[in-house]
């Protein structure tokens, strides 16, 4: 049993080891991990070059930006804005299903895509995967547009109050205006919040920073009060423009994540064409027409607005405490009817604007139940049962608790709303 | 004649320059840790005719794999034609035919169009002639009226042809067929035979490996004989046949069988081996003429005595303790 | 050296070999009925879909329907839309995973793989080759949804300017080609899963299994991109910027997200092409 000797035998050579290194396995195994680590960088890259904190801006102090951004021209831009709530609400009962969705703003993240020419003309367009829902303000005419059930709806003044818009829009070039279209957009919300300043509070200066690609200066206004529920407020404020980019509204109960925060996240001050800003009813559409009437607005609507307490007050609307801790009482209300979606008792609470830090978002509300009343749209949502997801039972009535904001809807008819912990609305109401 | 950096070619024998396929220390230990080819050191001749023998499971095809750089050796190296493998097999693999571990085609397509596919991925092929590159090599394996048809519909014969006409595609410099009379009938084992005697004539150098040594033993130059992963034996045909141990048998009376023994012992003979009527060990270096005179010297009862030097088969039987055909 | 002074003149490739191989691929991906049948079964979803909608045109069910299929009726163009929407969660994964799948595990389990080999075919050549085969697949893949939608809707419903989904209305010529290019965005979102399904292709001489992982992976992605406790690692998900086609229906389509869903598609295509080169490259052909 044996190998024959001489032809078998042989001696194990050394591999020429470069050779080996660059066909072996192992170097070729690398190939994936360089690509991964380059992709991986490729996509975190932008981020970290980003929060280079300090963007060289000039230094300024809390009360001049503050000035500034009250002061500076509303100017044209368009852009795309990320909205997020982390109010701490229950679920709601619906998913994505039904395409861009107003209700979606109370919780969760949503994109929109806005375009204003500064004036009275603007476009806000809430994004769905596949879906869309615009609301299109061309001066004293406005139109909302559901791409998920191509339905229109068409809001305009009387002759009479048009005329009256057109002298009023001439006095004041732009101010408030009185169709209030727009979904919540960082801009309002931003000079909202420097309103506030003036409501007992320390404005200070953070970090510089950027948003949306642009260098921002970060105004905090802190409320001295430590009752409410508001932590801070952190607006970003465009260097160049003075424009609110982005606001942050802090929960005094959470210090990791803000509890609202509405940003741009890419952002031009170009005016937008003309045939964003326009809407004509596509063919086909469903449309409904809702002559708006417009409100009395006082002489000095624009020196008063943004001061919640100097405000005159509808009958029936009292507001107990000042600044940060104010709670709003309006009662008298037909809850029921508010429920159901009657749109002239969800107007009839003016302090939820205010405090809900958005009016856009509370218009918004108001201009989305009446569709709901009329049955066609967002299907098989039902506001009922929506009112019961987001409010507990408790000894007065039913009480909304959110990280920022709390609602008390008592039995015998009354609404109390603030900043401030539900139990203090509790109090209040027992009083 | 050895050339000690690269050590490529083995001591003892030719240099693997003129060797068409020469491995060294060649092994190949899958995942599961079986070792398929346990270090082999195989030289092919170039204008050989190498049949490569060894039941199924023996490690023939793992080393015909990595001769042509589809199972990367564990250790060891391989080269073909000169150059060696994996990294050589853009410049070598053209100038090699192959057939391993049977046919395997597109059952969709026609025999001449999977020909054709093979062709069209040559990057040396020259695509004016492969028409009539694939129809020369259809006709020499007596496929050419079933060219036109699916390759499924083709018998394990037919699959076969296709395989060997797939190989014969272009002039090659050395061939590598595994297992090429698998399905063949006995004609057309035949004629793969003769072809390959053919391709020989005219210098193609033809590694041919089989379990049925009977099927090439008559083509065969030369012979490698695998078992479990060893080479058990190598070299030219006529010198293997030669050097087997020749066996020396005693035909005797029962009563004399252990006489014999104890004489065939007393002169050095090893591997005793009695039956009821004689004893055989091996002669080795002992002239037959001696043993006889020392038999009768004994007083055994000499009936016949015979000296057989072994067939191949019979060498592999002695080297493996085992037939053919048996997979391990 | 006496190795290499021995070796007869080296056949060189000639000029234009990959292309030959290019083609004897696509033959061989686009001659095989098992593919044809897939193409044949994607191009009768708009077929069908837009029979039932012409049938169902006057019942109180006209205009009801998930994505763009209530527009259809309205506009032939959106059977185009329709019908790729309806297809991206699972049909046109299914039948790309298909295809990808195959790609190399189909020759190793055909044993076609080692003679291709030994041919020899370079294995990097190789691989590019299959891929460029699947991607061809999932272009006609899509091309044939795209094409039998526009003629049944232009047969069923008519083409006329569309209205985006911002509630603007846009000419014919410019809705054909908002369209186009959403057939377009929707093709090159499939070069990522032919990555997974040429890198699963690898792994395997089970051809089935490399389908079914392909596809399974689609799916699972289409999945975890709904749930939103995973929201941080959805932007890397295959399937998250699938539905971003509808781009090309608003007002002023976003570059940006569109650019962010073709980075995506090349991420994941850097990656499993990387891997499925290094596996591919290393492995032992053992069938």
């Amino acid at each position: 049993m044996t190998h024959s000797g001489a032809m078998t035998e042989s001696r194990r050579p050394a591999a020429s080891p470069t050779r080996r290194a660059l066909s072996s396995p192992r170097t070729r195994w690398a190939v994936p991990v360089v690509a991964a680590v380059a992709v991986g960088l490729a996509f975190a890259a932008p981020p970290l070059f980003a929060s280079a904190d300090d963007a060289g801006l000039p230094t300024i102090s809390p009360e001049e930006l503050a000035a500034q951004v009250a002061s500076a021209e509303p100017s044209p831009l368009s852009g795309t804005v990320v909205y997020t709530a982390r109010l701490g609400l229950p679920e709601l009962p619906f998913g994505d299903v039904g395409g861009a969705n107003p209700v979606a703003l109370l919780g969760g993240s949503s994109t929109m895509r806005v375009w204003s020419d500064g004036g009275d003309r603007s476009r806000v367009a809430l994004l769905g995967a596949t879906s869309e829902f615009s609301v299109v303000q061309d001066g004293p005419e406005a139109w909302t547009y559901s791409s998920t059930d191509d339905a229109v709806v068409h809001y305009s003044l009387d002759a009479a109050d048009a005329a009256r818009y057109d002298e009023l829009t001439a006095q004041a070039e732009a101010g408030d205006l009185p169709v209030q279209g727009d979904l919540p957009t960082p801009e309002e919300a931003g000079r909202q919040a420097v309103g506030m300043a003036r409501l007992s509070s320390t404005v200070t200066l953070d970090a510089q920073t950027e948003v949306a690609g642009r260098p921002a200066y970060q105004l905090v206004v802190t409320p001295t009060s430590d009752t409410t529920l508001v932590g801070r407020i952190v607006v970003a404020v465009d260097a160049e423009t003075s424009t609110p980019l982005r606001v942050q509204v802090w929960a005094a109960s959470d210090t990791k994540t803000p509890a609202l925060e509405i940003g741009f996240t890419d952002v031009s001050f170009a005016t937008p064409a003309d045939s964003v800003l326009a809407f004509s009813a596509p063919a086909g559409a469903s449309t409904r027409e809702v002559v708006v009437p417009l409100p009395d607005v006082p002489e000095d609507a624009a020196a008063t607005a943004s001061d919640g307490s100097a405000k005159d007050l509808p009958e029936g609307v009292t507001v107990t405490g000042t600044g940060w801790d104010a709670v709003v009482e309006a009662s008298g209300l037909d809850v029921a009817a508010l429920v159901a979606g009657d749109p002239s008792a969800a107007a009839s609470l003016p302090g939820v604007d205010k405090t809900f830090g958005s009016q856009g978002a509370a218009d918004l509300y108001s201009e989305f139940v009446p569709e709901e009343g009329s049955g066609s749209p967002m299907g098989d949502l039902d506001t009922t049962a929506l009112y019961d997801t987001l409010t507990t039972e408790v000894p007065e009535g039913r009480l909304l608790s959110s990280a920022l904001l709390s609602v008390l809807v008592t039995d015998d008819g009354r609404v109390l709303v603030g900043a401030v912990p539900g139990a203090t609305l509790q109090a209040l109401a027992a009083r | 004649m050895t050339d000690p950096t690269t050590g490529a070619a083995p001591s003892g024998a030719a240099p693997v320059a003129s060797l068409a396929i020469a491995t060294d220390g060649l092994t190949k230990r899958f995942r599961s840790g079986q070792v398929a080819v346990a270090g082999i050191d195989l030289h092919v001749p170039r204008g050989a005719v190498y049949g490569f023998i060894g039941p199924n499971g023996s490690g023939k095809t793992t080393t015909i794999r990595m001769l042509l750089g589809l199972v990367r050796p564990t250790s060891g190296r391989a080269f073909l034609l000169g150059g060696e493998m994996p990294g050589a097999g853009a410049d070598v693999l053209p100038r090699v035919g192959a057939l391993v571990e049977g046919p395997a085609f597109h059952p969709y397509l026609t025999g001449s169009a999977n020909l054709a596919r093979l062709d069209a991925s040559d990057a040396t092929a020259d695509p004016r002639t492969a028409r009539r590159r694939a129809d020369e090599a259809l006709d020499r394996v007596g496929l050419g009226a079933a060219a036109g048809k699916p390759y499924r519909q083709y018998s394990l014969g037919m699959k076969q042809r296709l395989g060997l006409a797939a190989a014969l595609l272009r002039p090659r410099e050395l061939l590598v067929l595994d297992e090429p009379t698998n399905g063949l009938d006995p004609q057309g084992t035949r004629e793969v035979r003769n072809l390959v005697r053919e391709l020989a004539e005219n210098g193609t150098t033809v590694l041919v490996s089989s379990h049925l040594l009977a099927e090439i033993e008559q083509v065969c130059s030369h012979v490698g004989i695998m078992s479990g992963g060893h080479l058990l034996l190598q070299g030219d045909r006529a010198e293997l046949v030669a050097r087997g141990l020749p066996r020396l048998s005693v035909q005797t009376s029962p009563e004399h069988v252990g006489a014999a023994a104890e004489v065939l012992t007393g002169l050095g003979l090893t591997d005793l081996q009695t039956t009821g009527a004689g004893v055989s060990a091996l002669l080795g270096a002992v002239p037959p003429e001696k043993v006889s005179a020392a038999l009768v010297h004994a007083g055994v009862d000499l009936l016949g005595l015979e000296v057989r030097r072994p067939n191949l088969e019979q060498i592999f039987v002695e080297l493996t303790g085992e037939g053919f055909d048996v997979a391990r | 050296m006496s190795l290499v002074e021995t070796a007869t003149p080296v056949a060189r490739p000639l000029r234009g070999s990959l292309l030959r191989l290019v083609r004897s691929e696509l033959r061989l991906v686009l001659g095989r009925r098992r593919n044809l049948v897939l193409l044949l079964g994607l191009a009768l979803v708009p077929l069908l879909l837009g029979t039932v909608l012409f049938l169902s045109q006057d019942t109180a069910l006209d205009g009801q329907g998930p994505g763009f299929v209530g527009r259809v009726t309205g506009n032939g163009l959106f059977l185009v839309v329709a019908s790729l929407f309806l297809c991206l969660p699972f049909l046109l994964p299914l039948t790309i995973g298909i295809a990808s799948g195959d790609a190399i595990a189909g020759e190793a389990s055909a044993g076609t793989l080692r003679y291709l080999l030994t041919v020899p075919v370079a294995r990097g050549r190789l691989l590019a080759v299959k891929a460029v085969g699947a991607l061809t697949f999932a272009a006609a893949a899509v091309a044939a949804i795209a094409i039998v939608g526009i003629v049944a809707g232009a047969a069923f419903f008519g083409l006329r300017g569309i209205t985006l989904l911002s509630g603007t209305t846009v000419p014919l010529g410019d809705g054909i080609l908002r369209i186009a290019a959403v057939v377009v965005y929707v093709g090159l979102s499939m070069t990522g899963l032919v990555a997974v399904g040429l890198f699963f292709s690898t792994l395997t001489e089970v051809p089935v299994g490399a389908m079914a992982a392909t596809v399974v992976t689609a799916i699972v992605c289409g999945v975890l991109d709904q749930l939103p406790q995973l929201a941080t690692i959805a932007p890397a998900l295959l399937t998250h910027h699938w539905l971003d086609f509808a781009e090309f229906l608003r007002l002023e389509p976003d570059w940006g997200v569109l650019g962010q869903g073709l980075a995506l598609q090349a991420a994941w295509v850097a990656i499993f092409g990387a891997l499925a080169w290094s596996r591919f490259t290393t492995a032992d052909v053992s069938s």
